[in-house]
């Protein structure tokens, strides 16, 4: 074996490597002249829609160039702990999310046109989360409002009225069940829709959570049978109820069937009420493009006066603190808020826009709720309110599953006061 | 998951007329008698890697309304291309593959040379305490886990300016070094020492008796650790995504992830692209079977 045969190789090897590392650094280099800024969306169903957009944007104007980032939540806080965070992010607003805000990472956006325009209204669903200062870390984008899915055409097909108060819930889903037709679809095998659906409407609807969670944080470690507010002692009614629809009028394999399989069910018309977010319809639509579904809060009390909708801000637009592009990240946020993209957006994910200037002209599948949205009559569920520590949905879960509801509100309580004790 | 268990079945049938030929077998039956039990069993292991591929297959030629219809293994009708179609433009498939194959391909040259190196050098000089101690040093490192150390080293990769592709390659080779580093001592210390003492003998210098005497030595086991860094860097999503912060330089499996959410269901976008992300490995398997085979339980014997 001679000196000259593996010499090839070697030079090869070499020359490999360097070629990756020219396509790396070349990689690196931008467009000249134009400013880039990172664009975080993470909403999945909507990147086509945010992608048009964005080629809008970067053909209308020549200082800034976007680009959309659609890799996700993990990334963004892995960027956030390198120190290059995105330029502007649309992302869903949570607990998550609420951590950067309560440390500052998210720059102060109360001078922005867009700022003014959003619902005032609205802010107490934002600082529900958490806040910093002297800050709007944080402006409402997209609001999801979310209530029972009724089919329509069984409920007229049966004769029935949207119910507005618990007994005509119950006689309806009665009348259901006399027909053979099962009231509501469950899927309890996916956690995550017992929390959202049946806890949350069931909570929600009985309960102030915006005052029982002050009362909590307040209470802090002393959370328990005594204190002023507790799982334990004002979840228990509302809980009651749920257990009563959830024991007697929903589908038999309801342990075993995940979001997929209800959102199927439910578009065959198998069920006459589906307990989901209006996400669930592009889903239905998949495999019944054509079906009359409709929505109405759940109706927890006798009085019509307490009917209220779910809401969680889908997404909220923020721009971080070490972004070295804040100006134009700021030109691109004002795109964003401007009415006809604002609603658009909105329109096309079934949202609701939380700008004061908004035209309501929605989709008949939500506009039963638009009525509640609109007068202010919306809660946020008490399940996305528990930090994320807490294994709430799991517990929720255990609840329709057969858990005992006291056991598993106490310890909730406890869980609750060991965090604050934590913090 | 799918490659073992169609090797132990390859692995049994081709190995069954060895005994036949090597007089083991009784005289007096010429009838090769069938191992019914024994078929049943390959079978049905046969049955766990087929099945899933068919609903790979299947699913990505549906269309979005019989993807999600509930009946995973029924035929397609009609046949669809656009799961490809949108599979291809969303994960920009040209340009993750790229960045994919780049990553892999670094990681195992780097991970084949790095570990030979590494073992060489340990193993020669296995009476010195430094080289015994790194030896073991090399080895801890299986012990942990990435996600484990994954904060600190986001927040240095990006202070080095090493949060792009080449980041993942010097990390993956890292985590793959140890691993490597055990299969290649233990084949180097079956290798004679008369035959490099031969080499020096001849003049050769350490360099020149690594290259051309102990490396092409090394062959079976490099292409051990080959398969085994290519497995690890091309199916890996943790750390490409958290270490890569420009989505433009991400990774197939990465990129793959915007299919699936908690609130919508894409099967055939997403089985159309696991399946054109599958294709290299598959494709690279069945060219080199053989060597995938004689690789794998080279470790096992000379361990």
């Amino acid at each position: 074996m001679s000196l000259k045969l593996t010499r090839t190789p070697r030079t090869a090897v070499l020359g490999l490597c360097l070629a990756l590392l020219a396509g790396l650094l070349s990689g690196c280099t931008g467009d000249s002249g134009k400013e880039t800024i990172r664009f975080t969306f993470s909403k999945r169903e909507a990147i086509g829609f945010m992608t048009k957009l964005v080629a809008d944007y970067n053909a209308s104007q020549d200082s800034t160039e976007v680009i959309l980032d659609t890799s996700g939540v993990d990334v963004v806080s892995a960027s956030f702990v390198r120190g290059n965070p995105p330029d502007i992010a649309l992302a869903n607003y949570n607990m998550e999310t609420a951590r950067f805000v309560q440390r500052g990472a998210l720059s102060d956006l109360s001078g922005t046109q867009a700022a003014t325009r959003v619902r005032k209204d609205l802010q107490p669903l934002m600082d529900q989360y958490g806040s910093y200062p002297d800050r709007t870390s944080a402006l409402p984008y997209s609001v999801m409002a979310s209530s029972v899915i009724y089919n329509k055409e069984i409920f007229a097909a049966h004769g029935i009225e949207v119910p507005e108060t618990w007994s005509e819930l119950l006689a309806a889903c009665d009348a259901l069940k006399a027909a053979g037709v099962t009231p509501f679809y469950a899927t309890w095998k996916d956690d995550w829709t017992v929390a959202q659906g049946w806890f949350d409407y069931s909570v929600g609807g009985q309960l102030d959570t915006l005052d029982f969670f002050d009362k909590l944080a307040e209470a802090g470690t002393d959370v328990g049978p005594d204190s002023p507010a507790s799982f334990q002692k004002d979840f228990e009614q509302p809980v009651e109820k749920m257990l009563k629809l959830a024991g007697t009028y929903v589908n038999k394999d309801a342990a075993s069937r995940g979001y997929g399989d209800g959102n199927l069910a439910f578009s065959q018309g198998k069920a006459a009420m589906y307990l989901q977010g209006p996400w669930a319809f592009s889903e239905i639509a998949k495999t019944a493009p054509d079906l009359q579904l409709g929505t109405f809060p759940l109706p927890m009390t006798e009085n019509p006066e307490d009917l209220r909708v779910r809401v969680n801000v889908d997404l909220a637009a923020w721009i971080p603190e070490e972004s070295k592009h804040k100006e134009a990240a700021r030109a691109f946020l004002e795109y964003l808020y401007q009415p006809e993209i604002i609603e658009a957006y909105n329109k096309s994910q079934l949202g609701f826009t939380p700008t004061t200037d908004a035209d309501a002209a929605p989709d008949p599948r939500i506009e039963g709720m638009v009525e509640y949205y609109d007068k202010g009559s919306v809660y946020q569920g008490p399940s996305v309110l528990v930090p994320r520590t807490i294994p709430i949905m799991n517990y929720t879960q255990a609840l329709v599953l057969g858990a005992d509801p006291a056991a598993t509100f106490r310890t909730l309580d406890a869980d609750w006061a060991r965090l604050a004790f934590r913090q | 998951m799918t490659t073992p268990s169609t090797l132990t079945a390859e692995e049994l049938h081709r190995t069954e007329p060895v005994p036949a030929g090597s007089g083991r077998r009784r005289p007096g039956i010429k009838v090769e008698r069938v191992n019914w039990p024994g078929t049943i069993i390959l079978v049905l292991c046969a049955v766990t890697v087929l099945l899933p591929l068919y609903v790979t297959v299947s699913m990505a030629l549906k269309t979005q309304g019989q993807a999600v219809d509930g009946n995973a293994f029924s035929f397609p009708a009609p046949f669809s291309i656009d799961g490809f179609v949108q599979a291809w433009t969303l994960t920009n498939f040209p340009v993750g593959a790229a960045m994919s194959l780049l990553v892999t391909a670094g990681t195992v040259v780097a991970t084949i040379v790095l570990a030979a190196f590494a073992s060489y050098a340990i193993v020669r000089n296995w009476e010195r305490r430094l080289f015994r101690y790194s030896f073991y040093y090399l080895l801890a490192a299986m012990f942990i886990p990435f996600p484990v150390v994954a904060l600190p080293q986001i927040q240095m990769t990006g202070r080095l300016g090493l949060d792009n592709p080449l980041g993942v390659i010097l990390l993956a080779t890292m985590f793959q070094l140890s691993f490597s580093v055990l299969l290649f001592t233990a084949f180097l210390r079956s290798i004679p020492m008369e035959l490099e003492e031969s080499a020096r003998i001849d003049g050769a210098t350490t360099w020149q008796t690594f290259w051309q005497l102990i490396f092409p030595l090394l062959a079976p086991m490099s292409a051990t650790v080959g398969i085994f860094a290519f497995l690890y860097a091309w199916n890996d999503f943790m750390m490409p995504s958290l270490i890569i912060s420009d989505p433009a330089l991400q990774t197939l499996p990465v990129r793959q992830n915007l299919f699936q959410t908690q609130f919508s269901n894409n099967y055939h976008v997403s089985f159309a692209s696991y399946l054109m992300a599958m294709a290299p490995a598959i494709v690279a398997y069945l060219f080199t079977q053989r060597w995938v085979m004689a690789g794998v339980t080279q470790g096992a014997v000379k361990g």
